[in-house]
């Protein structure tokens, strides 16, 4: 070997690892662009094309103009503005009240031994699943004139009066509400060890002082509460367009379906509504951000210890378990009662038919063909929407959970709520100005009309919900165990793997099967995305329901409800079968 | 962005590419088979052209015998059929999202207002079938410039009501304005419901004209308000109103209203039975070509409307939702209505499209504000 063979062989040794490190840094820099790159493109995208509308709908072939405020003045009319006072008022009392609910519910379920606290995991799903016409068909089957309460002789006027306005208004979201705000919560709260009771209980605390520790530690889950929740009711349109429109309560999601429904559509009106809806979450961050500035909530670490579960003194216990009881029934037994009088019984609540147990409705929907394939492409879709979304949720959440915020995570933090925000209609509609441009058939990559854009949409769809749901879980683990393995010789691959997922499983299975079961009867983008011959099972269901088939729509829809609440049930039971005992712990109570 | 959320990243974009590519081929081999759902393809037999001249048709259709249509079709042409079947609404907002680069060959739905924006929007292209032979109330419904085609025809409202209830049958809308019928009628909602528009510009139309304006027709439906009138959302909402007591009364589109009276066994408390106001507004299925069409969909697409109004298509209608749409008059000659339709209502009208279709917005925009 010669000298300078001996020094190229030395100078070749180390300039391996700096090649390595360079390529890593290149690997890394090239996943942080395709990361960018896809949030722009299902969700920036579509919504500034969608909004930009309004000053520009020339630019989509929406109207002759190329800059005009003409819309926003068209919006800006005295109806509105109570619209959005409407809509604020709503969205607040859903949002506290979602929280309110969905904290006590998460502490009563995960902390303490008052008995029927096991159901609630499948009740939050079934709400999840149950659409809120459904809900507000069970309340309208309870109290309008000629309904049970007439027929059996409970007077309901009264009740009837106060359902039929905004107080039903805010109950029917609410329960709509409760199942993001319990995900969110509970997660955050599973995060908790009990070493932080120990400590309030050791300076002479009660319980009451424990739970305010806690609401206070678990605060980014309960931020993460109140603003999908109060996002997704000023974006509501189901109860808009029922309980809202019957009880002459302005909405501001109405005046927008109203736009896009007259024909010819406005789409610009629309878009300077949206952009106005768009100003309240605005306000909605800056709530947030305000609230949780320079504090850290880093509580799961190496050492959290597995908390006890509380024995609740009988009174209490029962007086909870009462709330339970209580909150079931409003909230699913409800809704429950309208598809089982819608499906079941013949004619209940009418003056016609036999009022007797049927099946026919369920003979009917079993063997339509706007059940089984549709069933079957919507749950593959959803899987498939399920599985991406819930990758990149990590990944936005981690962004969300970053201590003090990032100017990257602010801007991801917008995107996302505005994604909710927009009523789903307005989003797809924003899809198909991106998608179906002329451009994009110039470059042979048409992604309109095919069912990989319907995915792409869903997953935009589902990605604001789940990354709330995992954002309270990411902001409690510790970077420090990640750093002890780093420490040991890990590499960032393997740390993340053997320290992080362990950490996270539980609610990465929660936040899988949630985006599963709100994607599977999802409409609103189905209706204007799905490939013409394709069709989701939502569209199925809203087919029979359009000829007037109230009961067999209904029957398809409580089976759709039922085939996902099997996939829920079989998530978690292979987590349970599957998961090594050491991630089933994390976040149980002893 | 941490080490960990570029892992994440990293993982995603496998991932994603992966689903994508699968949710693709699983695209591409769903549309090469003979689908299961409402997409109907082309039988290698029934073809009669080489492969390659021959386009799928996307017809974008609200109505209940459209899937039924588009597989006969493709039985006797070749030619495959994409349907798109959805409610009115969504399609119409497709429509006009897609104004840049249209993704339909044909529209078929309920109303000719729509179609005479589109037409007046330059959307649509102009065509008369020559083998179609309308009766007198087609040949009516056909616009001067044959933008597009009447198919059949329902009418907006027929007047539903429980006879097991009440005994007084109104001869006019204005006697619904009368104490007999306080609190008792109801109707649906505009803004919600596709055919209620054209029965309130149909009355506007009667009381008004096109030269009265609307006032007389606004004016007549402030005293229905006046006399206790309820809004519903749609004809099912409207129809289970009646079906619970709330009304007695209900105006609502023909072929809902008869669909009722077949499904329902009369009973001591419910016996729906149906009278038609002078003068009924006649709410025809309307199918329409688009303009942007290349020439061999268009081709095709005036096939299709051909199919539609011969007697063979019309027999297929007739089948696809034999308690709902498909109880229309037909407006071919030599058709029948189904069996269990009643002739049609004696004293009728058409509204102009391209007169009150520009209006719909004004309309129900002031119905939301004054009579809901």
């Amino acid at each position: 070997m010669t000298r300078s063979g001996s020094f190229s062989g030395r100078l070749a040794r180390a300039e391996a690892p700096r090649f390595n490190l360079g390529r890593l840094r290149s690997a890394r820099s090239a996943a942080f662009s395709g990361f960018w790159l896809l949030i722009v493109a299902i969700l920036v995208v579509p919504i500034l094309l969608f909004l930009i509308v309004a000053v520009s709908p020339a630019l989509l072939d929406q109207g002759p103009q190329w800059f005009t405020l003409s819309a926003f003045r068209q919006a800006l009319n005295g109806q509105l503005l109570v619209a959005f006072v409407d809509s604020t008022v709503v969205g607040l009392a859903t949002a506290l009240l979602s929280a309110a609910i969905a904290f006590w519910l998460a502490w009563v379920v995960l902390r303490t031994d008052v008995p029927g606290r096991r159901l609630w995991t499948g009740v939050v799903f079934a709400l999840l699943l149950t659409p809120s016409y459904l809900i507000a068909l069970g309340w309208e089957r309870l109290l309008e004139p000629g309904g049970v309460l007439d027929v059996i002789g409970i007077p309901d006027s009264g009740l009837r009066s106060i359902m039929y306005g905004p107080v039903g208004i805010v109950v029917v979201l609410t329960v709509k509400g409760i199942p993001f705000a319990y995900l969110a919560i509970s997660n955050a709260l599973r995060g908790l060890g009990r070493e932080f009771e120990d400590a309030v209980r050791v300076h002479g605390g009660g319980s009451f002082a424990a739970i305010r520790t806690a609401v206070a530690l678990v605060a980014p889950g309960v931020w993460a509460a109140l603003a999908i929740v109060f996002a997704e009711s000023i974006s509501d349109f189901g109860v808009a367009t029922t309980l809202a429109n019957d009880s002459h309560f302005l909405v501001a999601t109405y005046a927008l379906y109203n736009a896009i429904d007259a024909f010819p559509v406005q789409f610009p009106v629309a878009a300077a509504i949206s952009a106005l809806l768009l100003v309240l979450i605005v306000l909605a961050l800056v709530a947030q951000n305000r609230a949780l500035r320079g504090r850290s909530f880093r509580v799961l670490g190496a050492r959290s210890r597995p908390v006890e579960r509380a024995q609740v003194r009988p009174v209490p216990k029962w007086t909870n378990a009462l709330g339970l009881a209580m909150l079931l029934l409003l909230a699913l037994g409800v809704p429950a009662f309208g598809a089982v009088s819608a499906s079941l019984i013949d004619g209940l609540g009418s003056l016609s038919g036999s009022h007797r147990w049927d099946l026919s409705n369920y003979r009917r929907a079993i063997v339509s063909p706007d059940l089984a394939h549709p069933l079957v492409y919507s749950a593959w879709l959803a899987a498939i929407a399920a599985t991406i979304a819930v990758t990149l949720a990590v990944v936005c959440a981690r962004m969300l959970a970053t201590r003090g915020g990032t100017p990257a995570g602010r801007i991801l933090d917008f995107v996302l709520l505005a994604a909710v925000a927009l009523p789903g209609i307005v989003f797809a509609a924003g899809y198909i100005f991106a998608y179906n441009l002329p451009f994009w058939g110039a470059i042979r990559l048409s992604l309109y009309g095919t069912t990989p854009l319907l995915l792409l949409a869903y997953i935009a769809t589902a990605l604001p919900s789940t990354t709330r749901v995992l954002v309270g879980t990411l902001s409690q683990v510790q970077e420090s165990m990640v750093e002890a393995a780093r420490a040991h010789g890990r590499t960032s691959l393997q740390a993340w793997f053997s320290i992080v997922v362990p950490v996270i499983a539980r609610p990465l299975v929660t936040a899988w099967l949630l985006t599963y079961t709100a994607t599977l009867l999802e409409l609103p983008v189905s209706q204007l995305l799905a490939p013409p011959g394709k069709e989701p099972v939502s569209i199925g269901i809203e087919t029979a329901l359009g000829k007037y088939d109230f009961g067999g729509g209904t029957a398809m829809e409580v089976l759709a409800i039922l085939s996902a609440l099997l996939v829920v049930g079989a998530g978690f039971g292979l987590f349970r079968l599957l998961a090594p005992i050491g991630w089933r712990r994390i976040g149980r109570a002893q | 962005m941490s080490s960990h959320s570029r892992i994440a990243a990293a993982v995603l974009a496998v991932v994603a590419v992966g689903s994508l590519a699968a949710c693709s081929a699983g695209t591409t081999s769903a549309q090469t088979s003979n689908s299961p759902s409402t997409s109907t393809s082309a039988s290698a037999s029934a073809i009669s052209s080489p492969a390659a001249a021959v386009q799928p048709l996307v017809l974008y259709a609200a109505e209940g015998y459209d899937a039924v249509m588009g597989k006969a079709f493709t039985a006797k042409t070749g030619i495959p059929v994409q349907v798109d079947d959805d409610s009115t609404g969504p399609l119409l907002t497709k429509i006009a999202a897609e104004r840049n680069n249209p993704q339909w060959s044909l529209l078929w739905v309920d109303g000719d207002t729509a179609f005479a924006s589109l037409d007046k929007q330059g959307q649509l292209l102009d065509y008369k079938s020559a083998s179609a032979s309308l009766d007198a109330a087609g040949t009516a419904l056909e616009p001067a410039d044959h933008s597009y085609s009447p198919t059949g025809t329902t009418v907006m409202a027929a007047l539903i009501y429980n006879a097991a209830k009440v005994s007084a049958v109104p001869a006019s809308y204005q006697d619904l304005t009368t104490a007999a019928y306080t609190g008792k009628v109801g109707m649906n909602d505009p803004s919600q419901s596709g055919p209620t528009y054209p029965f309130i510009a149909g009355v506007m139309n009667q009381l008004g004209g096109e030269k009265g304006g609307i006032a007389a027709g606004e004016a007549f439906y402030q005293q229905l308000k006046s006399n206790g009138l309820k809004v519903f959302p749609t004809n099912g909402d409207t129809l289970h109103a009646l079906e619970t007591g709330q009304i007695d009364y209900g105006l609502i589109q023909s072929s809902a209203a008869v669909g009722e009276t077949l499904k329902v066994k009369a009973t001591a408390t419910y016996d729906p039975k149906i009278v038609y106001l002078p003068k009924s507004t006649l709410l025809p299925s309307v199918i329409g070509i688009d303009k942007a069409d290349n020439a061999v969909v268009a081709k095709e697409a005036e096939q299709f409307v051909d199919f539609a109004l011969s007697p063979a298509g019309q027999a297929v209608m007739h089948t696809g939702d034999p308690t709902g749409d498909s109880l229309y008059w037909p407006v071919v000659n030599g058709v029948t209505p189904l069996k269990g339709l009643p002739s049609t209502p004696p004293v009728y009208q058409h509204i102009d499209p391209y007169f009150w279709g520009p209006l719909e917005s004004q309309v129900v925009t002031w119905f939301d504000a004054n009579i809901k």
